[in-house]
């Protein structure tokens, strides 16, 4: 008797080693970020921090997504060499190069470059952010 | 066998022992009386001890009626305390409602080198004092430490010792009035507001200017250095030799403890000075308003100061404090 029970045992664990062998993970990119199926690619929201954390926005920001520019105009007197942009993303994307300190807006003529990559890592969208000073 | 009933043998042996000793009943030893004079204290104050500003203690000192009273309260700081340095003569007590009251138990205290004292001239068994010790400009950057001591009328003493504390290197300097086109120049190196006339002389000196600009609507209070762009100096024509280019950078929910009047929970030490980045720091600092400030670093590097915004006004006047740390000082 004691010996069927343990043959059942060891029978649903073999079953439960098989069926998570062949549970297929989803693949996660070089950050550690999930690799999902979504194609969408833009950014939904802009915003400029000062050096206080405190917007330096004057008015909402224009982004054409299919221009894939981000029209901004900040306040007289903003530091722009030492801002913080944010951004709002479409979901599972992810922003390339990443934002890691304060950035330096000031060369107006050549503005900022940053790339929004779908969740699916296929779509690559450069988005130029066009600073004006009020 | 054998081992197994030796072995549960000893375990049933255990039980029985611990059952009894856990009969046992520990007889309570009423503590022996204190039968001497005692004291304790604690330090008030949070955050850095800053020249000029006091550091606030309690001392409290008990001693059996049976043995006599208190006769004196005594604190000898390792560096005298600056002018203004006392030990309450008023021991304080907390009603129901909160509300500390002061019982007057001696005489005002006395202060003689390091030490100050208060003699008692009531009939007490306990008290607590406290003591407020003005940080002098000689202890800045060093170690200071006290020592409380309590006396009783039969002549034995209790002693407490605190610290020793770090004193800052940072000086402060609290209610500026600015005000625009006139007391515009703010000097960190001299801690001081000039006007024109007054900066012209000491031109060398002077790291920012206030302004206070209704157009653009943006530009509001500003502090900016006097190299700055022109176009952040709008109308202000500069005293002869004004033309220090500080670094500028503009914060905002650093409410300075003892730069807002003791209001909020913040305090900017030593560190803050020693970390802060102004590397890429600007030059002008507009659209300020009360509670923010500007670290600020001087165009020679010698000092960094943290320039809080006490209160605007809109006729184009500003009340700002400031901390200062020289950074040329080990």
């Amino acid at each position: 008797m004691k010996s069927i029970k343990n043959t059942i045992l060891y029978a649903i664990l073999l079953l439960a080693a098989f069926a998570s062998a062949c549970k297929k993970d989803l693949p996660v990119d070089e950050d550690g970020l999930l690799i999902t199926t979504r194609a969408e690619c833009f950014v939904s929201n802009f915003e400029l921090l000062g050096t206080d954390f405190i917007t330096v926005r004057n008015g909402v920001p224009i982004i054409d997504t299919v221009a894939q520019t981000i029209d901004v105009t900040v306040n007289f007197g903003t530091d722009l060499k030492n801002l913080y942009p944010q951004f709002t993303l479409a979901s599972d994307c992810k922003l390339d190069p990443k934002i890691v300190g304060k950035v330096d807006f000031s060369d107006l003529a050549n503005p900022k470059t940053y790339t929004v990559v779908s969740g699916n890592r296929k779509v690559r969208k450069a988005y130029k952010i066009i600073v004006k000073v009020q | 066998m054998l081992n197994i009933i030796k072995c549960r043998t000893y375990m049933a042996g255990l039980l029985m022992a611990g059952l009894f000793a856990s009969c046992e009943k520990d007889e309570y030893k009423i503590p022996d009386p204190i039968s001497t004079i005692t004291s304790d204290g604690i330090k008030r104050t949070l955050g850095p001890n800053i020249v000029s500003l006091p550091i606030e203690f309690v001392y409290a000192m008990a001693i059996p009626k049976s043995i006599g009273k208190i006769a004196s309260a005594e604190v000898q700081a390792s560096i005298p305390g600056a002018t203004g340095t006392y030990l309450e003569h008023r021991s304080y007590y907390t009603n129901t409602s909160g509300v500390d009251v002061p019982v007057t138990v001696g005489s005002p205290s006395v202060t003689t080198g390091n030490s100050t004292k208060v003699t008692f001239s009531v009939d007490t068994n306990a008290a607590s004092l406290r003591y407020f010790y003005i940080v002098p400009q000689e202890a800045m950057g060093k170690q200071v430490s006290f020592t409380f001591t309590a006396t009783g009328s039969d002549g034995k003493t209790a002693t407490y010792k605190m610290g020793p504390y770090d004193v800052s290197k940072m000086e402060i300097k609290k209610g500026l009035a600015v005000s625009n086109n006139n007391m515009a120049f703010i000097s960190i190196a001299d801690m001081a507001v000039y006007n024109a006339a007054s900066a012209a002389s000491n031109a060398a000196n002077i790291d920012l200017v206030y302004l206070y600009r209704t157009t653009p609507v943006a530009f509001t209070h500003g502090l900016v250095a006097p190299a700055a762009d022109p176009a952040y100096l709008p109308g202000v024509t500069l005293p002869a030799g004004v033309s220090n280019n500080s670094k500028i950078l503009k914060v905002w929910n650093l409410q300075d403890r003892n730069l807002a009047g003791l209001q909020f929970g913040i305090y900017v030490d030593d560190k803050d000075f020693q970390q802060v980045d102004l590397t890429t720091a600007s030059n002008f600092a507009t659209g300020l308003r009360a509670e923010a400030g500007v670290w600020v670093e001087t165009a020679d590097k010698k000092f960094r100061a943290y320039v809080f915004i006490n209160s605007v006004n809109v006729n184009g006047s500003a009340v700002v404090s400031m901390l200062r740390y020289n950074m040329t000082t080990k």
